[in-house]
């Protein structure tokens, strides 16, 4: 089985402090590290290998340093790593990174299940596996939470939704979103992480992918950020309880209703 | 270990390289020359388990892939709950096939990357999570006799819940006590000291001088530009607890290394 | 991409809100976007259609107009039963290219994050997902959508000046529905579900549900969390029954994690989770900084305690002194009055 796990290389979180005079948290992001959701991905790929046989492809749009990353997956099992990176690549919103994406996988050629983690935790939006789906004309299912079966033409999945899960069976080749539900991601070794070291990594540019130029970067992007500002300031005006439990109570629950929760 | 006591042995802390570092080579030869120092000078090299919740490379590893010698009375290794059992019994294995007998076993930083015992992975009933205490129980009952354990205890939390703990973890199987870091005579962990004589205490001792950086362990704002000095407070610390080993932490190799050497009088 | 032309543009009108069913029953939030809908066909001085697909659905579909709903689009077939992304993704990129709406709007669910960016890269259209404002730029017709970024610490305002429809998605509760007008109708118009819709799509099989409500901290509106003043597993116990007549999630300080009584999948903080969530309420948590760090952007914070003078208490925007364990109950007993 040809597997491709799209993951993405994201700031990192834990260094957070918070600035005393905005109450806001300072993000020290210089740092970057494999989105979380990803990880998820990767194990699930690795698994089904170990199970089926075949070959596990991470694949991720970035610049150079992105490369982190992708020896990463190696560490943990991924047989070969393509990292998509040019100036060209800059700026793309989801429907330009999801056509990116979806050429360099169909110039990888014969893949039978692409998987991505559920959405990135820095963008959040969950948007470009549905779109890799779309750009490629295969079936999705989004919020994985576990696979049940694969044949050679169809794969077999419990999808995630508000109220319980669905069994969904889907024609290979396909797309797949998973959550962090479906496994329990192995921790890189020293030993995985040294081995990969010495893995070459291809670089692959728009041209390597047949990628129309007015179909990425910011050119295929068809949103565009036009304003960036801090939130709303809090409001520092701290309203003090007291009383019987009854009282205090009757506020609570009057703050809820007002606040459209109950 | 009351005998890192008598023979004045200091605990050196080092952290193992972080798995995002761009510079691996670099930290695997700096990591090996610190612990090869510490084999040297006859301490005790304290290696840390993803400390913080930053995802690093774990000690055991650390010493089979860079085959660093192993002297069972100079390593301690810290354990925390954040594993999969699998990697647990790894780290336990590569252990006791080594012949590493000292644990600190903690509850440990946690975070996205990082994997968490279940109560069901290692047999603990009646409990919603796993804790040190659960963990220096498994380790009892699957590997009786390989190690001995210690924990650890925090004078800046509530005193009441730290000693109710301490009486978990001791019946548990714990038979050492690491203190968070002291800057100053501190009356709880008196009090511990009070309470269980026969119980080898070692405290930490903050070696960087960025003391505001203790804020958050201690509980209260450290200002910024506070003035401290490692070197000083360490020799005071020895002397007013004569009865307890040190445990280094944030030690500058290259600054204060050779300057400690005739700090324990 | 190619940018449409002013006149192509301009054959674009009206403003959509795809209904959100599940299970066979349209869900709140569609009220919610039909009322944020409307004022955005107000500005534009055009209309607001409710796509409504699904099986046995156009009764239901019916009620929409009640909320400010102009025009219900029903798509009512069998084979819409369950959620069916390539099937429902094929017939509403027909509708799309057959009616021309300038905006589309949909609930930002499981069903509409599998189902609108499908629709939006097939379009060849920009989708703003998760959005927290949703307004008209006077200047030039555009939609204009907020949302936060880089963890809530920036609002990033975004355009998609040069595609059509502008597709949108907004979370659940985040905005408002509209008070019900009974007296208010609409047209309905039928559309079916043909043949190459049906082309490539998936077989759903079964059909799980739940047997209780199962909120995570990630998606919750309200939290309802707890601290070292909780004192045992019991204490969170009242927790959980506060959260779920309230339909939140459960969360914990670090404190209570580490003394055993609540799983570490609970915790929030600096070595657990961060969260963004609209309600915060805080029970005998302190407000240590590696606590606040993981819940400082909520919307609104909450905190009960005995102790009238924590961080905790101090921060948050409706403080309550007094024992959770009297307060809650008391909570507990009120809500289900209303």
């Amino acid at each position: 089985m040809k597997i491709v796990v799209c993951i993405k290389q994201v700031p990192a979180a834990n260094d957070a402090k918070i600035d005393p005079e905005t109450k806001r948290i300072i993000r020290e992001g210089q740092k970057a590290v494999l989105n979380p959701f990803d990880t998820y991905a990767l194990e699930e790929g690795v698994r089904l290998k170990s199970l089926l046989g075949g070959e596990v492809i991470a694949l991720t749009m970035g610049p150079p340093k992105a490369e982190a990353v992708l020896r990463e997956a190696i560490s943990v099992g991924a047989d070969r790593a393509i990292l998509l990176s040019d100036r060209g690549f800059g700026g793309s919103d989801t429907w330009a990174t999801s056509y990116a994406l979806s050429k360099a996988i169909e110039k990888i050629g014969d893949v039978n299940l692409v998987i991505c983690g559920k959405q990135a935790v820095d963008g959040d939006t969950a948007q470009v596996g549905p779109g890799i789906a779309a750009h490629l004309s295969l079936q999705q299912a989004t919020y994985v939470m576990a696979i049940q079966d694969v044949t050679t033409e169809s794969i077999t999945v419990q999808r995630m939704h508000e109220e319980g899960y669905d069994i969904c069976e889907l024609h290979l080749p396909a797309v797949i979103t998973v959550l962090k539900d479906i496994n329990v991601p192995r921790v890189p070794t020293l030993k995985g992480r040294l081995a990969s070291q010495k893995c070459d990594i291809p670089v692959w540019k728009p041209a390597d992918i047949g990628a129309e130029p007015d179909k990425i970067g910011l050119d295929g992007s068809p949103t565009r950020v036009v304003r960036t500002q801090p939130p709303p300031a809090r409001n520092t005006k701290s309203i003090r309880i007291e009383g019987t439990p009854q009282e205090c109570a009757q506020a609570l629950v009057k703050d809820l209703r007002l606040r459209s929760i109950l | 270990m009351f005998d890192t006591i008598k023979n004045k042995i200091y605990h050196v802390e080092i952290l193992p390289p972080k798995q995002e570092t761009e510079k691996l080579e670099t930290d695997l030869e700096n990591f090996a020359n610190k612990y090869n120092r510490v084999m040297e000078s006859g301490y005790y090299a304290c290696i840390t388990d993803n400390a913080m919740g930053h995802l690093s490379f774990q000690g055991t590893e650390l010493i089979e892939e860079l085959e660093l010698p192993v002297y069972p009375e100079q390593i301690m290794i810290h354990l925390n709950t954040f594993h999969t059992r699998e990697d647990l019994d790894n780290i336990l294995n590569t252990c006791r096939s080594k012949g590493i007998k000292y644990l600190l076993i903690v509850s440990g930083d946690g975070s996205e990357r990082l994997p968490k015992l279940q109560p069901a992975d290692i047999g603990a009933e009646g409990v919603e999570s796993v804790t040190s205490v659960e963990l220096l129980k498994y380790i009892q009952r699957e590997y009786a006799g390989a190690f001995v354990s210690g924990v650890a205890f925090n004078p800046y939390e509530p005193e009441d819940h730290e000693f109710a703990k301490m009486e978990r973890k001791l019946a548990a199987g714990a038979s050492f006590i690491i203190t968070q870091p002291l800057i100053e005579k501190n009356p709880v962990v008196d009090r511990l000291l009070d309470r269980y004589p026969d119980v080898p205490v070692t405290i930490e001792a903050w070696m960087s001088k960025k003391i505001y950086l203790l804020s958050e362990a201690v509980g209260y704002e450290i200002p910024e530009n506070t003035a401290y000095d490692p070197i000083a407070t360490l020799k005071m610390l020895h002397r007013l607890y004569p009865k307890c080993g040190v445990y280094l932490s944030l030690l500058g190799f290259k600054t204060q290394y050779d300057l400690i050497r005739d700090t324990w009088v | 991409m190619i940018a449409l032309t002013d006149t192509e543009r301009k054959q674009y009108s009206n403003i959509w809100v795809v209904a959100e069913v599940l299970s066979g029953k349209i869900q709140p939030v569609t009220q919610e976007l039909i009322g944020a809908a409307k004022e955005l066909a107000d500005a534009r001085k055009s209309e607001v259609w409710t796509v409504v697909v699904g099986s046995g659905i156009s009764e239901q579909a019916e009620t929409l107009f009640a909320f400010g709903a102009d025009a219900v689009l029903v798509v009512d077939d069998p084979g819409l039963a369950r959620f069916n992304d390539e099937l429902e993704a094929n017939v509403l990129i027909r509708l799309i290219r057959k009616y021309k709406p300038e905006v589309v709007i949909c609930g930002a669910t499981s069903r509409g994050r599998a189902l609108i960016p499908r629709v939006a890269v097939t379009l060849d259209c920009g989708l703003t997902a998760d959005c927290t404002g949703l307004s008209i730029d006077p200047e030039n017709g555009d939609l204009l959508q907020t949302r936060p970024a880089f963890g809530g610490n920036i609002m990033a305002t975004i355009r998609c000046s040069n595609h059509r429809p502008q597709m949108a998605t907004v979370r659940p509760r985040v905005m408002k529905a509209p008070d019900a007008d009974p007296q208010r109708t609409g047209r309905i118009i039928r559309e079916t579900v043909i043949g190459p819709d049906r082309e490539n799509i998936k077989k759903i099989i079964d059909v799980f549900y739940n047997t209780e409500s199962v909120v995570n901290l990630a998606d919750a509106q309200i939290i309802i969390s707890g601290g070292r003043g909780m004192k045992g597993p019991d204490g969170f116990k009242l927790l959980k029954r506060f959260a779920s007549l309230v339909g939140g999630a459960v969360g914990a300080s670090r404190a209570a994690v580490d003394s055993g009584w609540i799983p570490y999948a609970h915790q929030i903080g600096q070595t657990g989770q961060t969260v963004q969530t609209k309600i915060y309420i805080a029970c005998g948590i302190s407000g240590q900084i590696q606590h606040l760090v993981g819940m400082q952007s909520c919307d609104r914070i909450i905190a009960i305690d005995k102790d009238p003078n924590t961080p905790m208490m101090q921060m948050a925007d409706l403080s309550i002194a007094g024992d959770v364990f009297e307060i809650v109950p008391e909570i507990i007993r009120q809500i289900p009055k209303l």
